[in-house]
């Protein structure tokens, strides 16, 4: 029943459509792209339901719901991340890609690996609000208007991961 | 023209649709790209797999690039593109945690979200680790205040800060990308154990390799945009034009062009407040309050109106005002109706006077004033001026995003 996966795209077009689609969200809506906004309107909205009045005395929820119109699920980050989802989902379906699977080096068990992207996502999600932003938001949106910022996250994200890419190499290779 | 929704071209209700397909988009180049496996992402500090330098170079320069062009050609205007303030520390401590990040959960957040949707289950778990780390954020958010909102320099640019050029910057940009690309390409193939054969110069590369190049080469030896040349009128010369008068338009030309429409070539812009525009104006006029006149989306319509514009208010003050705004900011055919909506009437309408107020003038002028005279007072004229009066679609002020949130 399994079929063998299409091969993916020349990443040289990947990039340039990838570019493309930068480009048309500029154009429409003067902004970039973004992912981790949305996580962000996720909890502020969680955090808002389960407990309004730590919502209201906390700055960091407090000023999103005092600015605003108190909704933070009506947000342009959100309905861009629910059709990135749409997107995904529709390209991995075509492609024979769709399907539960767990990626991960050879060396580490399923159990390890899935600690280790807990972590990680817990890190990335502090890491992009510092940055003001992720990969998409800060890094890629901010080079393509050659913010300083933007190449400021990409060096300092990448360089990091250079550095220390050495110290968990056993999450990911052989050696 | 461009970005859409900023300038109100679009209805800003759209806003959110757009931003769902923009994303069917992202989403689906992501995963085409082999962006939902954490193995092929975390590929690139490896040197086994560089597909993320690759489309994420590939994409910034051709954004970049294709912002360049787009303003170049005045489809976007760059001064209202988002440009993500930079904090320097909190920059760079967030990068470094994002790099961290990256390593250990193989995702970023864009990625994870594109390689969950299609069933991996380490990228569930990575959203849901973002969540948390949100979560953990907000928490401490009073504590990380100063580091997260200290330094701030601004939206600056990254060519100002290496005090360079942008045209040269980004011709650099892309030969950094292309050096970059055959340098990995050949990290990859050692490290995989494959013999190095055509490398960047196998027909699937070189087509990228050269659109990227010529396209760099455009930028850097453009002919400056015309766009560019706005300058400033010096203070000085405009305070010697007004001195002379040389902005004022007599009352007796605007009659006769309004008599004569096919003559007319005046843009006509009334100053006036909203209630006096609406009561009367004057036919064809459009109206821009006087203090509005530099406001963006306006200021573009006057600059690119293809006729003279002619102001004119109550009296001709604050159509002077606007003209020297206008004048200040580097327009050239901008006018004022001399006396104002005022002296139209006193002159064409209600004035008695008849012989004695001409004896200076040009005596065709004086015949035709009188001509005019009749002309409104009968109604002919009214005949004749059947342009309706147009107020200027309102104009959305781009929401500025609120400071120091982020835009991802």
């Amino acid at each position: 029943m399994e079929q063998k996966p299409k091969p993916y795209m020349n990443p040289y077009l990947a990039g340039f459509l990838l570019g493309l689609v930068l480009l048309a969200a500029f154009f429409i809506t003067g902004r970039g792209l973004g992912a981790s906004g949305a996580a962000k309107s996720v909890v502020i909205e969680t955090i808002g339901r389960i407990s309004p009045e730590y919502a209201d005395s906390h700055p960091f929820y407090a000023s999103f719901f005092a600015t605003g119109d108190g909704r933070p699920m009506k947000n342009w980050l959100v309905y861009l991340t629910m059709g990135v989802l749409g997107g995904a989902f529709f390209s991995g379906f075509m492609s024979g890609r769709a399907g539960f699977a767990i990626d991960k080096g050879p060396r580490i068990s399923n159990v390890k690996r899935l600690i280790f992207a807990g972590l990680g996502g817990i890190l990335f999600g502090m890491g992009a609000q510092f940055g003001r932003g992720c990969t998409s938001g800060a890094a890629l949106s901010g080079m393509a208007v050659l913010s300083t910022a933007g190449f400021l996250t990409m060096m300092a994200i990448f360089g990091t991961g250079f550095v220390i890419a050495y110290f968990f190499r056993k999450l990911w290779i052989n050696a | 023209m461009g970005p859409l929704i900023p300038q109100g071209f679009v209805n800003p209700d759209l806003n959110l649709f757009f931003a769902f397909v923009i994303g069917l988009g992202f989403g689906y180049v992501l995963e085409q790209g082999g962006f939902s496996n954490s193995r092929k992402l975390a590929g690139v500090f490896y040197g086994y797999d560089f597909v993320v330098l690759r489309v994420f170079f590939t994409a910034a320069i051709t954004a970049a690039i294709g912002l360049l062009l787009f303003s170049y050609m005045g489809w976007v205007s760059y001064d209202l593109l988002y440009v993500n303030p930079t904090f320097l520390w909190s920059a760079l401590v967030g990068g470094v945690i994002m790099g961290f990040g990256f390593i250990l959960g193989g995702f970023c957040p864009g990625t994870s979200m594109v390689a969950a949707v299609i069933g991996k289950i380490d990228a569930m778990v990575f959203v849901l680790g973002l969540m948390i780390g949100v979560f953990i954020f907000g928490s401490f958010y009073e504590d990380f205040l100063p580091l997260y909102t200290g330094e701030n320099l601004g939206s600056i640019f990254i060519f100002d800060t290496l005090g360079m050029s942008r045209d040269w910057f980004v011709f650099l940009l892309v030969l950094v990308a292309l050096a970059a690309f055959i340098v990995t390409r050949k990290i990859e193939d050692k490290v995989n154990g494959l013999e190095s054969k055509s490398g960047l110069f196998a027909p699937l590369y070189v087509g990228p390799v050269l659109i990227m190049l010529a396209a760099a080469i455009v930028v850097l030896w453009l002919p400056e945009s015309p766009r560019a040349k706005w300058f400033e009128a010096d203070a000085e010369t405009v305070l010697h034009e007004a001195a002379e008068g040389k902005q004022f338009v007599q009352t007796e030309e605007l009659a006769y062009k309004l008599l004569n429409p096919k003559e007319n070539d005046y843009m006509l812009v009334d100053v006036r407040g909203d209630e006096a525009f609406a009561e009367f104006t004057l036919p064809g006029a459009v109206h821009i309050p006087a203090d509005k006149v530099l406001d963006l989306g306006y200021n573009k319509l006057l600059s690119e109106s293809k006729k003279p514009v002619l102001f004119f208010g109550f009296s001709d003050t604050d159509a002077s005002q606007a003209w020297m705004s206008l004048r200040r900011a580097g327009l050239e055919d901008v006018f004022v109706l001399k006396g104002g909506l005022n002296q139209f009437f006193e002159t064409i309408f209600f004035s008695e006077n008849q012989v004695n107020t001409y004896q200076e003038m040009p005596v065709f002028e004086a015949r035709f004033i009188e001509r005019a005279r009749e002309a409104f007072q009968s109604g002919e004229a009214a005949e004749k001026i059947n342009v309706k009066a147009k107020p200027v679609t309102t104009i959305v002020e781009m929401e500025a995003p609120p400071a120091g949130q982020g835009g991802c």
